[in-house]
């Protein structure tokens, strides 16, 4: 297998010198063979009772680069070559246009990217030593940058792609400097080095470092600005790759680090599930407000990263109160719902691309009455929107289930603090649920439903099979979960064996999976009175007289789309409530008294973000006020520049000399 | 199987009572106890006129939302008598398929591209949304008062702990009452007698459907009617006493239940469509005292 995956990986260079029209051939013969290899070592890991154990036969300075897959990053080894391989299927159809015209060497680029994106992100999962977790987080970072300025042709594109590779590198520097304080302390710069430290020393500090760096990626508020940027410019399979397993690997690296954690748990467990209820909220708020419907999917992800941080900080708060079935159930829906949103958001972005595919856009100010013209996509969209909303018969139902178990189980003995975030989190979940169906009401009856909103005609592009297939299987993973949930258990029983304080404790989550059948047995029970009722219809609709007709306009006969609701004013209900999170900008010049013939005139709303305003914007300006005092230093003069050696040289013996550093 | 048997029972003569005991209150004689179902089986029978822009979600919408109240039917319990469907956390369930049928009325209305049923799409989900934390919430301090999480457990275990019970019971009445106003749209958050398109909410979503679509909808209403009352019927009917004791009480309550919306509507104005949000939030505000009493009353403070 070890020969497979090398293998596959130096075929991937062989990419920069097939013909052009081979190139997708060959990247999805490289993927399958990648992911033969490393899906065998992850059923391995999640079947056996042992860590499989791969060398790599390459070596750093710090040693030879093994590959260590345990249950957990077996977990999420199996999720991300699933998502990976739907996304370079769907990329066959996506590009085809971009195929021809685009030149040999950007195609070539991109692919051979997809392709180590993905094996980089097995990396990140299967690193156990600091050194070369890194350098493939970095990998991860290089890749999935090429991949968002595919379109760097575009200005806006190149600068969201810089954005984005800054921030990845800031959270870089922070995991880096997590890892550096815990060598220093343990002399061995690893994960398992974590444990030791953990031990001995305040767990707190170096938690958060590695919270903020790992946060980044995730895109936890207020860490999550690069995301509703960099998922409108990226290509739409890169987009639902990034959002649906890249920030993954950032939930992947919390859960590493929290797996070690020994003391403070009270008070981390709290900061997890403070910043998981606010990314949340603001998240799914902010997502409302879009008109884009790439930049309300990017938002979504914020939004649902912050339901697993809920279930990540109701389950640290669980251990730290020694209540087992807290601690189990919130991690197992806080790693369920990494892959049900894995699931359905790489299925909507997806979809996003064959909205794109038709009509040329994806601004929902444009869109309406696609269900028409693009059914079976239409279909797959509703089929992702039911599930994000976590409304049953599909999966999203299923793992805030088991967060909400976990809590109500927690209240019937919680201490008067648990209580309280118990609560907090109780009312957060079921409003983020509410608003997440007030936000895909809105996506799906805007895009699809209704009419088009707009005068200018378009020519609907047929939308080939390749670009439905890769729905299709999504779909179906998306309904085997909701309908079978108990298939999951045993997997996510495994991957908790991780985190060694609640390995004996799975029996709770075992006694859920009861609950779990029921779940399932009441979705069949759905279906077959669905079908019970759809047939009676059918029967009298069959019997008596169908009409087609004009929408009844109340009398107004003379209604056209522009009736219709908008991203804006679908939202603008919601606007009052939610003034805090949103700063909401109207550009209408109002018409004066004297105007007797008012000029045409143009309306447009604007919304953007209040925490990037606030937090981000203020201390990048501040920085960009302050920094260019540095620039003094830049003087000119020669002598200057190396007398600043010297005196670095100086400080540094100075400081060994008295035993500083 | 009882539970659902005398929650379709109650469904006969709920809707009608209400029209009658409004009709009586403002002087007239009003029609018969079954008038509302006899109006729906008319609409089964009818033929039905659909808009041109719509599409199969407006074919299925009234379908879903009908089974999915359906189901939700199958999880509430008739005092100790157990629901058929019932397991730890199953409240979360019967929440969220109504939520299923609620999403699919909203999205069957945004089908027919007009903006008065936009309209009533979008205050749908915006009030549901709000009221949705209530019955959360109420629920959890159920749970954490009783110490259980299913229904079926929760209802029997609420009876008779002790005197506080009782006082629980009646706040927890009160929330489920609100609510039931809230998910039905009834008075003072929507006017179904409003002749206005503009101050509608659910009748304004409803206006394109006809014939058997509006029909399952007035019969998945009914039940939604019940489903709720049901529930805050069950904080009180005593375990001890005899079945058919029981169910007799059960009916009375139902129907007192219905005479109440009926005396309530007819002398309460709606409220301004500006207040609901307010009117909705305040219910959450009185399910979140009742989980403060319990935390109070459990000692852990």
């Amino acid at each position: 297998m070890s020969l497979l995956f090398n293998t596959s990986l130096l075929l991937s260079f062989a990419l920069f010198f097939v013909p052009k029209r081979m190139k997708y051939l060959v990247t999805l013969l490289l993927q399958v063979l990648l992911i033969v290899s490393t899906g065998t070592w992850a059923l391995d890991a999640l079947m056996g009772s042992e860590v499989v154990i791969v060398p790599l036969g390459i070596s750093t300075w710090s040693g030879e680069i093994i590959m260590t897959i345990d249950k957990l990053s077996a977990f999420f080894i199996l999720l991300l070559d699933f998502v990976c391989f739907a996304g370079v299927l769907y990329a066959g159809g996506y590009l085809r246009t971009s195929i021809a015209k685009k030149r040999d060497v950007i195609i070539s680029l991109h692919f051979f990217s997809l392709l180590w994106l993905n094996a980089s992100m097995v990396l990140v999962t299967a690193m156990g030593d600091g050194l070369s977790f890194l350098l493939a987080w970095e990998l991860m970072s290089l890749t999935s940058f090429i991949l968002v300025i595919f379109e760097g042709q575009k200005e806006t594109t190149l600068r969201t792609g810089i954005n984005y590779l800054l921030q990845m590198h800031l959270g870089f520097a922070l995991i880096m400097f997590g890892f550096l304080v815990v060598k220093d302390a343990t002399g061995e710069m690893s994960f398992q080095a974590l444990g030791p430290y953990f031990a001995t020393h305040s767990n707190t500090i170096v938690f958060l470092i590695f919270f903020a760096g790992f946060g980044i990626k995730a895109g936890f508020i207020p860490l999550h600005t690069w995301l509703p940027k960099a998922h409108p410019a990226a290509p739409s399979h890169v987009s639902g790759i990034m959002s649906g397993v890249m920030i993954k690997m950032g939930i992947y690296g919390i859960l590493r680090v929290t797996s070690f954690l020994s003391a403070d748990q009270e008070l981390i467990g709290s900061i997890v599930l403070s910043v998981g209820i606010v990314s949340g909220l603001v998240g799914v708020i902010l997502a409302i407000m879009q008109h884009d419907l790439k930049r309300l999917l990017a938002y979504h992800s914020v939004e649902n990263i912050g339901i697993i941080g809920i279930g990540i900080g109701m389950s640290i708060l669980g251990m730290a109160n020694q209540d087992p079935a807290l601690a189990v159930l919130g991690m197992a829906g806080a790693l369920l719902h990494c892959v049900n949103h894995a699931l359905f958001k790489s299925l909507l972005f997806f979809t996003t691309g064959n909205i794109y595919h038709a009509t040329g856009t994806v601004n929902m100010d444009e869109l309406g009455g696609l269900v028409h013209h693009a059914r079976a996509t239409s279909l797959a969209f509703l089929v992702g929107a039911i599930a994000i909303s976590g409304i049953p018969p599909f999966n999203g139902f299923i793992s805030e289930f088991l967060i909400y178990n976990g809590i109500v189980v927690n209240f019937t003995h919680a201490t008067f603090a648990m209580s309280l975030a118990g609560l907090a989190s109780l009312v957060s979940l079921v409003l983020i649920g509410g608003l997440c169906v007030y936000c895909f009401t809105k996506a799906f009856g805007l895009t699809f439903l209704g009419s088009r909103r707009s005068f200018h005609p378009v020519t609907y592009h047929r939308i080939p099979w390749i670009m439905i297939f890769p729905l299709v299987l999504l779909g179906l993973a998306i309904t085997l979960i909701g309908f079978f949930p108990r298939l999951i258990v045993e997997p996510l029983a495994g991957a908790l064996t991780a985190f060694g304080n609640l390995e004996a404790q799975s029996p709770a989550l075992l006694s859920t999976s009861s609950a779990l059948q029921a779940i399932g047995l009441t979705n069949l029970v759905f279906v077959v009175a669905m079908v019970v009722v759809s047939s009676l219809r059918a029967w009298q609709q069959a019997r008596v007289v169908r009409a087609t007709g004009p929408t009844w306009g109340c009398g107004y006969s003379a209604g056209d789309f522009r009736h219709q609701y908008t991203p804006t004013s679908y939202a603008s209900s919601l606007l009052e409530v939610v003034e805090p999170a949103v700063v909401y900008r109207k550009d209408y010049p109002s018409i004066a008294e004297a105007d007797i013939f008012p000029e045409k005139r143009s309306f447009r709303t604007h919304t953007s973000d209040r925490v990037e305003q606030s937090v981000v914007i203020t201390i990048i300006d501040l920085l960009i006020k302050y920094l260019p005092m540095a620039g003094r230093a830049q003087t000119g003069y020669i002598h200057h520049y190396l007398l600043y050696p010297v005196v670095f040289m100086i400080v540094i013996v100075l400081l060994t000399h008295f035993n500083y550093i | 199987m009882l539970a659902l048997l005398v929650i379709l029972l109650s469904c006969t003569f709920f809707p009608g009572v209400i029209v009658k005991t409004k009709a009586l209150f403002s002087g007239r004689k009003g029609p018969g106890i079954f008038q509302p179902w006899i109006d729906i089986v008319r609409l089964l029978k009818k033929g039905s006129v659909y808009s041109t822009v719509s599409s199969y979600v407006f074919q299925t919408g009234a379908s879903v939302y009908l089974a999915s109240v359906l189901v939700a039917a199958l999880f509430v319990p008739f005092d100790q008598h157990t629901a058929l469907i019932s397991f730890p956390g199953d409240f979360v369930m019967f929440a969220y398929l109504l939520g299923l049928g609620r999403f699919f009325l909203i999205i069957s209305a945004l089908d027919v591209s007009s903006g008065f049923e936009g309209m009533g799409a979008n205050r749908e989900a915006f009030y549901s949304m709000l009221a949705e934390p209530a019955f959360f919430i109420l629920m959890g301090s159920l749970a954490m008062f009783t110490g259980y999480t299913s229904f079926n457990e929760i209802f029997i275990n609420l009876h008779y702990q002790d005197y506080f019970s009782i006082i629980i019971a009646i706040i927890a009445a009160f929330v489920l009452g609100n609510l039931t106003l809230v998910e039905t749209s009834r008075l003072p958050i929507d006017d179904p007698l409003t002749h206005l398109e503009l101050t509608m909410v659910h009748e304004v979503m409803v206006l394109d459907h006809s014939g058997i679509d509006l029909g399952l909808i007035k019969i998945a209403n009914n039940i939604k009617f019940v489903l709720f009352s049901t529930l805050s019927a069950n904080c009180f009917i005593p375990q001890t006493w005899s079945l058919g004791m029981q169910i007799a009480v059960y009916l009375i309550a139902q129907a007192g239940f219905a005479v109440g919306i009926g005396y309530f509507e007819s002398f309460r104005a709606r409220n301004k469509m500006a207040m609901n949000a307010q009117y909705i939030l305040s219910i959450s505000a009185i399910s979140m005292i009742l989980i403060f009493v319990i935390i109070i009353l459990n000692n852990k403070i």
